[in-house]
């Protein structure tokens, strides 16, 4: 069974008077494990998708299904708990907790999981380790350069053991060497506990990296 | 979500902001103090009653005395001047509230100790009378109905008498007893009384009682059976001329001069008390029985009237603290509403992270909330000490004011602004919960807002 199937999915916006379509009609399916790369230009649709892929929006039409279960149809505390424990997201503008050190911006998904504080720092410790930032650890945002705060912000997405990455451009602000660098370390996490990751890029060389590309354009996919 | 959790990170992220949380709480605190300081007035006043009730005299006990006569008084007033007689004592015992009444009659005169001589005002009072009007002896015992001539003194009646030949500064009123007051015991008093018509006799009296310091009120005079002072003050009265009265500033000379004459025949010929003692069943009776004796003609007064004033002067001061405090704490509330509706509009993207990180509404809900509750809680805090300090001011400019052992010997200076633990714990609680309220709408709002309309826009 593929891990996420987006069936026949729309969405439609309203922009003033006029109506967009963002998505339009599209299907996509997920094999657990795999790294799927999502590319296109500025505008596409791409990360609309990955909204709704991760639970976060709901489309106009179709369904999410994650495994079994539908993702649109979920009510928000279960959904809460999906994006607890399932589900980790990279963002494009790393958003890190600017009053959080590192070790603290990590572990802030456990914090509301609930889990114990010594716990919690552990795990979060464990993450920047693979990321290589565990000298770091009590540095703020603030104290540290754009490739850094994205590797952090990759360790704060892996620190629940999630099933299912979601990464929205997360190399969009970098330059070329540390968004290899970024890309790589996610593949490695991902490949070494067989989580699946969904990455979306406007850049095709960085795309390069994943097992298989999805192109999009206008809301709809592109055959390669 | 855990509470240490919820708690931590409520108050990281209000100092963030140091200036504006800071300004949040000043703002705050002021409607507290004012709320405090308000209650704080209102418990020193109770306890000042209390303890005055102690070391005065009671607030159950009323002295009536026969109105004035006053020049240009009207007829009718004139007429009705009622007099303190036997008819007139039934008639008060029989009123509503009261639990009895002691006739007296006073008389002064010159008295020697030993070889020392000294002034003595003497109160007659029926014996049986004694423990219901609230007398404690601290030496010796009360009167009995056999007694004649045996007297209870009070406290400081020792320090009247001057030892023979010396002169100097006279023991002040208000200071505590120079001499010690036990001492008057068993000793034998002469009274020298002199009436109008020049002449003298002589009473001796056995001090067989010496009262306790706690009234004042009745700290310098002695105590005698009526019996006793009927006898002498028929004996002051006997062929008295009617005294030469100053009519100053009288309208109708003859008419005044006239009228006084009617009234001193009538006291001449009729039975008259000096005054009369009422114990009354509690304050509020006092005051109100002390209304109705007025308006019966007669003059009446208790400690509980000199208590109405300072009670009155209290709640004009509650009032305006009271209206200062409701209008301050709502302009606060106002204040950390506006504080918590920037600070989420200023972390909007941040709530929309932890939103996909898996906070759900009610966390974020509860951490805001948190925040809003936690200046509440500093506020409190910061108003408390400011309160604490403003008491003590009080306190102290109130001591200067009506001065401290104003209402007697031994007692201690006026505390009317008293803060207890209870008001303390009060005061934090209700700033918190003001805080909480405020936070109430921010919270909500920052609650529904949807993570990815937010990432996008903010």
């Amino acid at each position: 069974m593929a891990i996420l199937a987006l069936r026949d999915i729309v969405k439609k916006y309203r922009m003033g008077d006029s109506i967009v379509t963002a998505l339009d009609n599209l299907s996509i399916t997920v094999e657990e494990g795999e790294f799927v790369a999502v590319v296109g230009t500025s505008g596409c649709g791409k990360t609309t998708l990955l909204n709704i892929a991760a639970g976060l929006e709901r489309p106009t039409k179709g369904e999410v299904l994650f495994r079994n279960v539908t993702l649109n149809k979920l009510k928000e505390k279960d959904l809460v708990l999906f994006r607890q424990r399932v589900m980790g997201f990279v963002f494009q503008g790393y958003n890190l907790l600017p009053a959080l050190t590192a070790l603290e911006n990590v572990a802030l998904p456990l914090v509301f999981a609930g889990i114990a504080r010594k716990e919690r720092l552990s795990r979060a410790m464990q993450m920047l380790e693979l990321v290589g930032l565990a000298d770091r650890s009590r540095h703020k945002p603030m104290e540290m350069s754009g490739g850094q705060q994205q590797r952090v912000s990759v360790a704060r997405a892996l620190v629940s053991r999630p099933k299912i990455v979601f990464a929205d451009e997360p190399t969009g602000n970098l330059d070329t060497r540390t968004s290899v660098e970024i890309v790589a370390y996610l593949r490695d996490a991902v490949k070494n506990n067989r989580q699946t990751l969904v990455f979306v890029t406007h850049d095709s060389n960085i795309a390069g990296i994943a097992d298989r590309i999805i192109y999009l354009s206008d809301g709809k996919l592109v055959n390669e | 979500m855990k509470l240490y959790d919820l708690l931590v990170m409520a108050n990281r992220n209000l100092w963030r902001r140091k200036g504006r949380t800071m300004l949040t709480i000043l703002g705050l605190s002021i409607g507290t103090v004012s709320v405090i300081v308000l209650f704080s007035l209102g418990i020193g006043l109770a306890e000042w009653q209390r303890v005055s009730m102690e070391q005065w005299g009671s607030l159950n006990i009323i002295t009536v005395n026969q109105a004035f006569f006053y020049p240009g008084m009207p007829e009718e007033e004139m007429e009705s001047l009622r007099l303190l007689n036997e008819q007139a004592v039934s008639e008060i015992e029989a009123m509503p509230g009261v639990l009895g009444v002691a006739p007296a009659f006073t008389v002064g005169g010159e008295a020697r100790k030993g070889r020392d001589m000294g002034y003595l005002h003497v109160v007659g009072i029926e014996p049986g009378k004694m423990e219901l009007m609230e007398f404690e002896v601290q030496a010796g015992r009360l009167l009995l109905n056999e007694d004649r001539y045996n007297v209870v003194a009070g406290s400081h009646v020792i320090n009247n008498f001057i030892q023979h030949g010396v002169s100097g500064p006279a023991v002040g009123i208000g200071s505590p007893s120079e001499k010690d007051p036990p001492e008057l015991l068993d000793r034998r008093l002469v009274l020298t009384l002199q009436n109008a018509q020049g002449q003298k006799r002589g009473y001796i009296l056995n001090v067989v009682g010496i009262l306790g310091t706690q009234f004042a009120e009745h700290a310098h005079a002695v105590y005698a059976p009526l019996s006793l002072l009927r006898e002498m003050h028929s004996f002051m009265n006997r062929g008295a001329q009617q005294t030469q009265v100053q009519l100053v500033d009288s309208v109708n000379m003859q008419r005044d001069q006239a009228g006084m004459q009617r009234i001193q025949r009538r006291e001449r010929t009729e039975l008259q008390y000096s005054f009369v003692s009422v114990r009354t069943k509690n304050v509020g009776y006092a005051k109100q029985l002390g209304e109705e004796l007025r308006l019966m003609g007669y003059q009446a007064h208790s400690i509980a009237d000199q208590l109405e004033g300072i009670e009155q002067g209290t709640r004009i001061v509650q009032a305006v603290l009271g209206g200062i405090g409701a209008i301050s704490l709502l302009v606060a509330t106002i204040g950390i509403i506006n504080t918590m509706v920037m600070s989420i509009y200023e972390r909007t993207r941040e709530i929309a992270v932890i939103k996909v990180l898996g906070a759900s509404f009610s966390d974020i809900r509860r951490l805001f909330l948190t925040e809003a509750a936690l200046i509440g809680l500093l506020g409190g805090m910061l108003g408390l000490v400011c309160s604490f300090l403003l008491s003590l001011l009080i306190n102290i400019y109130a001591g200067a004011a009506i001065g401290a052992g104003a209402m007697g010997p031994g007692t201690s200076p006026v505390q009317i602004s008293v803060i207890p633990l209870w008001l303390t714990v009060f005061a934090l609680a209700f700033s918190t919960t003001i805080g909480i309220i405020a936070g109430l709408y921010p919270a909500t709002r920052a609650m529904r807002l949807d993570p990815v309309t937010a990432m996008r826009h903010y």
